[in-house]
């Protein structure tokens, strides 16, 4: 019983850190309508900061603290209200792409110059343990609950007393009118992300200590902050907080519940995946509402005719028959090239027909890939049956996940797939359902096509084939529906169709030719391994293919020559190592610039309605609380006064009577 | 009755999927139910309703509302409202800011679920169903914010009210559109286009249009989707008399010719008073009113909510 008591109180001190950094993510969630997937990277370049200062510099402890935590978090909270300001008004889609592409940018730059494996993080606090309740208890770790849970109660009690706390709520609700009434909604979200940079900074260099220096452990911070923010729907602060805490014991608990287990040994870090994925199954429509409004960005005009587009796609397909005679020794680089482009076009159909978004879209590729080795392999099945099964595998995979995380929102879809991602690299690769203990599996080859130009060339069909497919599901019924769809599916849904439906279809489709593309991959390499398959490869195929979006349908092609074919013509160790950072910072800069585009439109259309008052009047998007705002005021005015309106149809009343 | 040309009927059986009509005008073939009434009958009485003071206003059963009761919190908004929009008919559904006309139609086309009450469609019970499922019963709505699809064009907007419809909640057929179908898109795309006179904008982009463009792209989607129970929410505001004047003129005549219900949400009085068959008032949230256009015009009751006073 002790031994449990002692395993909560661990988790409570770790809870509270992580209640401390899902209060700044829901704050600036709330204040600025963008999810920021960078919260835990900001966490980590704090972390980072005090050990470059402190470590490799040498400063005073208490100096590289006040670096840390004090100077670094406006730099950054600048930065992020700038982003804000360029994805004012954007769809949901272009903000998560553009804090995804934050997220790996900051990620990889710590990746690059600091390395990869973690570094030790020397404890600031003091180690002794005192006795608690018959517990041992580090001093460091009371200390860190303390300053989190302080720092957590006295912003809660700033949010609702003091007057910068009342205009960030006002911010929340409506950042026009509060601008009307003289207050500069950019200085109220300058102290959002400055406060939520704060606490991000904070959480880093309390959890440092713990978990090492490692960018992407600390980066990851934002999934446990994001299992916090379910908690609290997010939207309310004190429950965000007790998030936190219920998240650190539930981890704290299933990390002694699994030291016994060698299957469950990565259950501890998918735990924060699981409560999100409970509340999106248990929360209703209602509760769930997603922050901002937004309007799509026009459509692209296309770069070229249908007629030069085909000429272009068959001199590609052409060129691409003859690289076997010209790659020489690096033929296996556009053989797997020529899988990403089916990779790439799954995800294409998805990102940029549908305008949802998966960050799941490598795990999708992976389940493929074991479940080739498996079907293939294992059960013997002909190579062509298992490719195809193997994408089929893949489907209720990412079904299961898609259906109740899209019947709330973009956002939330592309929460839950990032969590999927974790959950399955963390618990389910290492399993023998996918890559096994040690993460590799034999692979065949077709037999009579087993030789690598042979398997180039099926490769090549495939893609071709791959590409068609997209290409003709953007002309089909399908493809309007979508390019409806992400204007409005609330009058879609006035009109008849199913959305549900239309959203989950795309999203089978598209997991569908990623499974086959895993397929393909492991086959071409004649192995399937679980390396190439992480979070974050996902995150960098997404950066990568927004990068290359202004290609239009040529895209895919192009985002896998990107990220394949380029790398392996240089050598120099220092470019490849930095490529995800460019990856990551263009997609936020493509993603800014759609939205500028986006909001230039909004300007043009001549409508007499402003987006804003549009989208705050959208049916669909109006919750219940701004409803009964609406019919309170409106009733309040009545009441007080016969209105200008009143008036107005008052007249009209007795003119239509003296006809 | 004049008959459009090129009019079909959409069934909603899995069978044959359209069916061309003689001289009637394209509207809901209601397989199953046959709930609609033969058009005709109806249309021919579409015109100014005279003296009927009744509680029904006559006309094929369309839209019934039941103690329809919608509460934010503790705040009614709606308040056992009843009313009828029977088809062949235009009811209107007016009120002052905040009387909760929009609440009730939202509760009427699904986007509200409301506290109480019971929403009846052509005799059916549509209370509990998705917005999907009572579009797919014929009831069709427009937006007081014109909801377009603003980055297709025109055309593609139209066509999208009928695609929509026939795409249904079915992965199959949503993927794949049959070539009877993609006729008979084409055709209710052109014969709205000509109806709402947008011929000459067929390929600009919805997002560009001008807000009385947007009003006939908004009604002519619904038109095009062959609803036979339209739900047009405030379509007047933001229109210049002048076309104000055509959008009554369009939806007249669409009603004279399809026979399908009507109800609308106005401020604009001339509007109302000029198009609607039999009206209901609405003022916080209850009916205090009901009666064809003269009985509201002298009623004390509707100018003193209108105007605020309290003088009888």
């Amino acid at each position: 019983m002790n031994d449990v008591l002692s395993f909560v109180v661990i988790g409570i001190t770790t809870g509270s850190v992580y209640g401390l950094a899902a209060m700044g993510l829901v704050l600036t969630y709330k204040t600025s309508g963008i999810f920021n997937f960078a919260h835990g990277a900001i966490a980590a370049v704090a972390a980072f900061a005090y050990y470059e200062l402190h470590v490799v510099r040498g400063l005073p402890r208490p100096v590289a603290l006040a670096v840390a935590v004090v100077v670094v978090p406006p730099v950054i909270a600048l930065v992020m209200e700038r982003v804000t300001r360029g994805l004012a008004g954007s769809t949901p889609t272009t903000k998560i792409v553009a804090t995804v592409g934050l997220q790996l940018a900051l990620t990889m730059a710590l990746v690059a110059h600091y390395g990869g494996s973690g570094l030790d993080f020397p404890a600031f606090l003091p180690t002794d343990t005192v006795e608690l309740a018959g517990i041992n208890v580090g001093v460091d770790q009371l200390i860190s609950a303390s300053v989190a849970a302080a720092g957590a109660l006295g912003f809660f009690l700033f949010f609702r007393i003091s007057p910068m706390g009342v205009k960030m709520r006002a911010v929340v609700d409506d950042p026009a009118l509060l601008a009307l009434c003289g207050t500069s909604a950019f200085t109220v979200r300058a102290w959002a992300w400055l406060i939520g940079c704060w606490f991000a900074a904070v959480s880093g260099v309390l959890l440092a200590p713990q978990i090492g220096l490692d960018a992407l452990l600390l980066t990851l911070l934002v999934v446990q902050a994001y299992g916090a923010a379910a908690v609290g729907f997010f939207s309310s602060l004190p429950l965000t907080y007790a998030g936190g805490l219920l998240i650190g014991v539930l981890a704290a608990l299933a990390t002694k519940v699994v030291s016994q287990s060698e299957v469950l040994s990565g259950l501890p870090p998918a735990l924060p995946f699981l409560v999100l994925f409970a509340v999106l199954l248990l929360a209703g429509r209602g509760r769930l509402l997603e922050v901002g409004e937004h309007r799509s960005a026009p459509p692209s005009p296309p770069l070229m005719s249908r007629t030069a587009a085909r000429v272009v796609a068959v001199a590609a397909v052409a060129v691409a028959v003859a690289v076997p005679f010209l790659a020489g020794t690096k033929l296996p680089v556009y053989s797997t090239a020529l899988v990403f482009v089916l990779v790439f076009s799954s995800l294409h159909l998805l990102v940029r027909t549908s305008g949802q978004v998966s960050l799941a879209h490598a795990a999708l590729v992976a389940v493929g890939a074991s479940a080739f080795s498996h079907l293939a392999v294992g059960a013997g099945l002909p190579w062509a049956v298992a490719v195809v099964l193997a994408g089929a595998v893949a489907v209720p995979v990412g079904v299961l996940v898609a259906v109740p995380a899209i019947r709330l929102s973009g956002l939330y879809l592309a929460l839950a797939t990032f969590g999927l991602g974790l959950l399955l690299e963390k618990v389910v690769y290492g399993s023998t359902w996918m890559f096994g203990a040690t993460g590799t599996l034999p692979a065949t080859r077709p037999a009579l096509l087993a030789g690598d130009t042979a398997f180039y060339y099926v490769l090549l069909a495939a893609a071709v084939a791959g590409s068609l497919l997209a290409a003709t599901i953007g002309r089909s019924r399908l493809g309007r529906l979508l390019r409806a769809m992400a204007d409005s599916p609330t009058t879609l849904s006035t009109l008849g169709l199913g959305v549900n439906v239309t959203r989950v279809t795309v999203f089978a489709i598209s997991a569908f030719i990623a499974g086959i593309a895993g397929a393909l991959h492991a086959s071409q390499g004649q192995s399937a391994t679980s390396v190439p398959f992480t979070s974050y490869a996902s995150l960098t195929w997404l950066a990568i293919l927004v990068l290359c979006s202004g290609l239009r349908s040529a895209a895919p092609v192009a985002a896998a020559v990107g990220l394949v074919v380029v790398p392996a013509y240089i050598t120099n160790a220092t470019v490849v190592a930095w490529q995800p950072v460019l990856f990551g910072l263009g997609a936020l800069a493509v993603a800014i610039r759609e939205a500028q585009a986006a909001g230039r439109r909004g300007g043009e259309a001549g409508t007499a309605t402003p987006a804003a008052s549009r989208a705050g009047e959208r049916l669909g998007s109006e919750g219940p609380a701004a409803q009964r705002l609406r019919v309170a005021a409106a009733t309040g005015a009545r009441r007080a006064e016969p209105g200008p309106a009143r008036v107005r149809l008052g007249a009209g009343l007795t003119r239509g009577a003296s006809r | 009755m004049s008959g459009g040309e090129g009019s079909f009927a959409v069934s909603d059986g899995e069978g044959s999927v359209v069916e061309g009509r003689g001289e009637g005008s394209f509207a809901e073939g209601r397989g199953e139910e046959g709930a609609v009434k033969s058009h005709g009958e109806t249309s021919t009485t579409a015109n100014h309703g005279e003296a009927s003071t009744t509680k029904s206003h006559g006309g094929a059963p369309g839209l019934r509302v039941q103690g329809l009761t919608i509460r934010f919190g503790g705040n009614t908004a709606v308040d056992s409202v009843a009313f009828e929009a029977p088809l062949g008919r235009i009811t209107g559904l007016i009120g002052p800011n905040g009387a909760g006309k929009t609440t009730t139609f939202n509760a009427c086309s699904g986007l509200l679920r409301p506290s109480e009450g019971e929403i009846h469609l052509f005799g059916e019970d549509i209370t509990g169903r998705p917005p999907s499922a009572r579009a797919q019963a014929g009831l069709g709505r427009t937006f007081q914010q014109m909801d377009l699809f603003d980055s297709l064009t025109v055309e593609q907007n139209l066509a999208l009210g009928l695609e929509a419809r026939l795409a249904r909640s079915n992965p199959l057929r949503q993927l794949l559109c049959p070539p009877a179908e993609r006729k008979a898109v084409r055709q209710a795309t052109e014969e709205v286009l000509e109806v709402c006179g947008l011929g000459d904008l067929r390929r600009a982009v919805a997002g560009s249009l001008s807000t009385g463009q947007r009003r006939l792209v908004d009604l002519g989607r619904v038109l095009a989707g062959g609803f036979s129970m339209l739900l047009l929410d405030e379509p007047s505001s933001g229109l210049d008399t002048a076309e104000t004047e055509r959008f009554g003129a369009i939806v007249t005549q669409v009603v004279a010719e399809r026979g399908c219900g009507v109800l609308l949400v106005e401020h604009d009085m001339a509007l109302v008073m000029s198009v609607c068959d039999f009206l209901y008032v609405l003022d916080f949230g209850q009916m205090i009113f009901e009666g064809t256009p003269a009985d509201v015009r002298a009623s004390e009751t509707v100018r003193a909510a209108y105007l605020g006073s309290e003088a009888a």
